[in-house]
């Protein structure tokens, strides 16, 4: 025991910055990635059921005085609501009325107004019903403490990779997950097999938004967090998925992890040796990322075979 | 006091329907006629703006000697008259000047020469102006490089990240301008002394006519046939030996030049920049929302959205006194709801948008019933 702790204490806070991050990270992409399979639209409001979440941990725990990881209930409830709200109520009109891909991209980003203006009033009336501050709150003292570790750093990894092997038993091992990919493979030969593509569709809606908010309950816990935060990490989720190669959801949790890990790692190591001057362009990471994958590897991570790296990467840029 | 808030009500309205005219048109040119999602329209404005917060005020300065202090420049009067009180407050002054220490400073003594010198006002306003459209052109061109031959879902979220890029550097890296805080612009409207907001306004929306004829006179040309074909059928354009992503990048950059002009212009009249204020919000949503319900790919529908979108803000931000006391939340919000709600509402029930766009005629129809008559 006196060992493990020895150890525990040489943990560098920067690694469970990366941790964490790097496993929310992950969550939301998957998210994101879930509904670009489904319904073919990036949703550019997906930050903002992250912010989601962080003001119902807030709210339970800054308020109420809830323990902690009680929250993840509501917080998996409240984003999987609003992301159904998006599908049945903007997206899936639009379908029907066959609207272009530019015209679903723009009802997402109106949506996001909506969750960001609706969220900001919430912090504004949280303020001043509870006298707490809402913005740039940090509220790790709420967090539980396993094997003298913040929980948050053991639970987020644990949660995100459980989450991924849930998802591969729901979707290769249980009639309706079988069901759903073949209504993303091609819906209209699963309607026709008499699988329900909508009802699949609004699960996995309702699924990605679910994931959204907690992966913002989490982040809560360990960093500021604002009614914003979602918003500003769209850069981040999007450049995830794009080196994921928005193709199947494992692409998305390794594109999280592998970015999330990069952006945190990545910015410390630059500002150790070049100054911490640079450390002012961490937004330049995911860009990059982003940039490069497009350039060199278009299919993005899930292409990538180990033997045929090397054409990969002669072909990439002409495609 | 009615009256007095009804002008400022007015001037307002002027002026942001002369910026956001600019910035629109420019979107509709991509969006609306190209079919070009740019959803980091704020890169081309904020692009703009940055040049003018970094960089006449620093050529001015050094031009004048500013950055070796106080002793460099005494043997000039107005500089002389600008710093010597502040010196004794600031004796570092003495020997250097910092353009982002002391950026109040320097921007002052800087307005106070430009105050005499309208011709160099003028040729700082068109200099400045120049040098953003040509920043605004490549930026516009580096941040679709790596997308621009992907789907359009790619190019608009590759757009997306770029735009948000600019303001973040701006916003956290003091040296460009002035992070947080912000840096004062040198003014080059400060000789027409009480007109000077006049001018500005008169200038921009110049400007923003003339963007709005220049757009109009290519999308009526076959050019213009070129981009809607582009936007309809990507496939049938290169069947017909059209460079599909040469046309893209053709028109991303022109209209990048177009947002840096605005942004610019933006920038000199607020004499201001602050990089926090070029946020997606502010100058790629909102462009987008007025595109989408005045109605895109058409120059009238695009005014027309303008126009309703710039008093209906403006009355609310203006009178919100009116309405506080019905709303229970803070008004900077509202316009959030109701434009998001709208705008949805519009996606749905009427996707053309107010006014639809029609078919251009090729030749005017004087000339096609004098042809007839011919004939």
């Amino acid at each position: 025991m006196k060992r493990k702790r020895q150890f525990m204490v040489f943990i560098d806070p920067v690694i469970r910055d990366a941790v964490i991050f790097a496993s929310m990270l992950s969550l939301l992409t998957l998210g994101l990635t879930l509904n670009y399979l489904t319904t073919k639209v990036p949703n550019f409001s997906h930050g903002s059921f992250a912010s989601i979440g962080m003001m119902t941990m807030l709210t339970m725990t800054a308020a109420f005085n809830q323990p902690a990881y009680l929250s993840l209930l509501p917080a998996f409830l409240l984003g999987g609501f609003a992301a159904l709200a998006l599908y049945l109520l903007v997206l899936r009109p639009l379908i029907s009325r066959d609207a272009s891909l530019v015209s679903q991209m723009i009802a997402t980003i109106a949506f996001e107004l909506i969750l960001i203006a609706v969220l900001n009033i919430y912090a504004d009336y949280f303020t001043q019903t509870f006298k707490v501050q809402s913005r740039g709150f940090l509220i790790r003292r709420f967090d539980v403490r396993i094997l003298g570790e913040p929980g948050v750093f053991i639970i987020a990894p644990a949660l995100a990779v459980s989450t991924v092997f849930l998802l591969y038993l729901l979707l290769n091992k249980t009639r309706f997950g079988i069901g759903l990919r073949a209504a993303i493979e091609n819906p209209s030969l699963a309607g026709t097999l008499g699988i329900n593509v909508k009802r699949a569709y609004t699960f996995s809606w309702f699924l990605a938004g679910g994931l959204g908010g907690v992966a913002g309950s989490l982040l809560a816990l360990w960093f500021q967090g604002s009614p914003n935060y979602g918003s500003e990490l769209l850069i981040s989720i999007f450049a995830a998925a794009i080196v994921g190669g928005l193709q199947n959801i494992y692409g998305a949790v390794a594109g999280g992890y592998l970015l999330g890990l990069v952006e945190v790692l990545g910015t410390r190591q630059l500002g150790l040796t070049f100054g911490p001057w640079i450390t002012v362009y961490r937004p330049l990471i995911p860009i990059l990322a982003m940039a490069i994958t497009l350039l060199l590897l278009p299919q993005g991570l899930v292409s990538l075979r180990l033997r045929g790296v090397f054409k990969q990467v002669q072909r990439g840029g002409s495609e | 006091m009615i009256d007095e808030q009804l002008i400022i009500f007015l001037s307002n309205v002027l002026a942001y329907v002369a910026i956001y005219l600019m910035v629109n048109v420019s979107l509709n040119f991509e969006y609306g006629f190209t079919g070009i999602p740019n959803f980091g329209k704020v890169l081309a404005v904020a692009g703009g703006a940055f040049v003018v917060g970094a960089v006449p005020g620093r050529i001015l300065a050094s031009q004048l000697n500013l950055f070796a202090g106080y002793r460099a420049v005494q043997d000039n009067p107005v500089l002389a008259e600008c710093l010597s009180t502040l010196v004794q407050v600031k004796p570092k002054l003495m020997e250097s000047i910092d353009y982002i220490e002391d950026n109040a400073v320097v921007v002052d003594c800087v307005r106070r020469v430009l105050v005499n010198d309208p011709l160099l006002s003028i040729s700082l306003l068109v200099a400045s102006v120049g040098l953003a459209a040509l920043v605004g052109a490549g930026l516009g061109f580096i941040a679709s490089y790596p997308s621009i031959r992907l789907r359009e879902d790619y190019l608009a979220m590759t757009l997306l990240a770029m735009g948000e890029f600019l303001r973040q550097v701006g916003y956290l890296d003091r040296t460009l301008v002035g992070g947080t805080l912000g840096v004062a612009v040198p003014d080059p409207y400060g000789w027409l002394g009480v007109f000077r907001p006049y001018a500005s306004t008169l200038i921009m929306l110049t400007v923003a006519v003339l963007f709005f004829l220049y757009v109009r006179a290519v999308t009526y040309s076959p050019a213009g046939r070129v981009l809607r074909a582009v936007r309809d059928s990507e496939m049938a354009a290169e069947v017909l030996g059209i460079d599909v992503v040469r046309v893209k990048q053709k028109v991303l950059v022109v209209s990048s030049m177009m947002a840096a002009v605005a942004g610019a212009l933006w920038a000199f009249n607020s004499v201001a920049v602050i990089a926090n204020t070029y946020d997606r919000f502010t100058w790629t949503f909102w462009p987008w929302v007025m595109v989408i319900i005045g109605g895109a790919g058409n120059n009238r529908g695009v005014l027309l959205g303008t126009l309703v979108f710039v008093i209906l803000r403006q009355a609310i931000l203006t009178y919100n006194y009116l309405l506080e006391p019905f709303i229970p939340f803070s008004i900077v919000w509202l316009d959030r709801l109701l434009f998001g709600i709208a705008l949805i509402i519009v996606l749905i029930i009427r996707p053309q948008g107010i006014v639809p766009e029609k078919p251009t005629p090729a030749i005017s129809f004087e000339k096609i019933r004098k042809m007839v008559q011919k004939s």
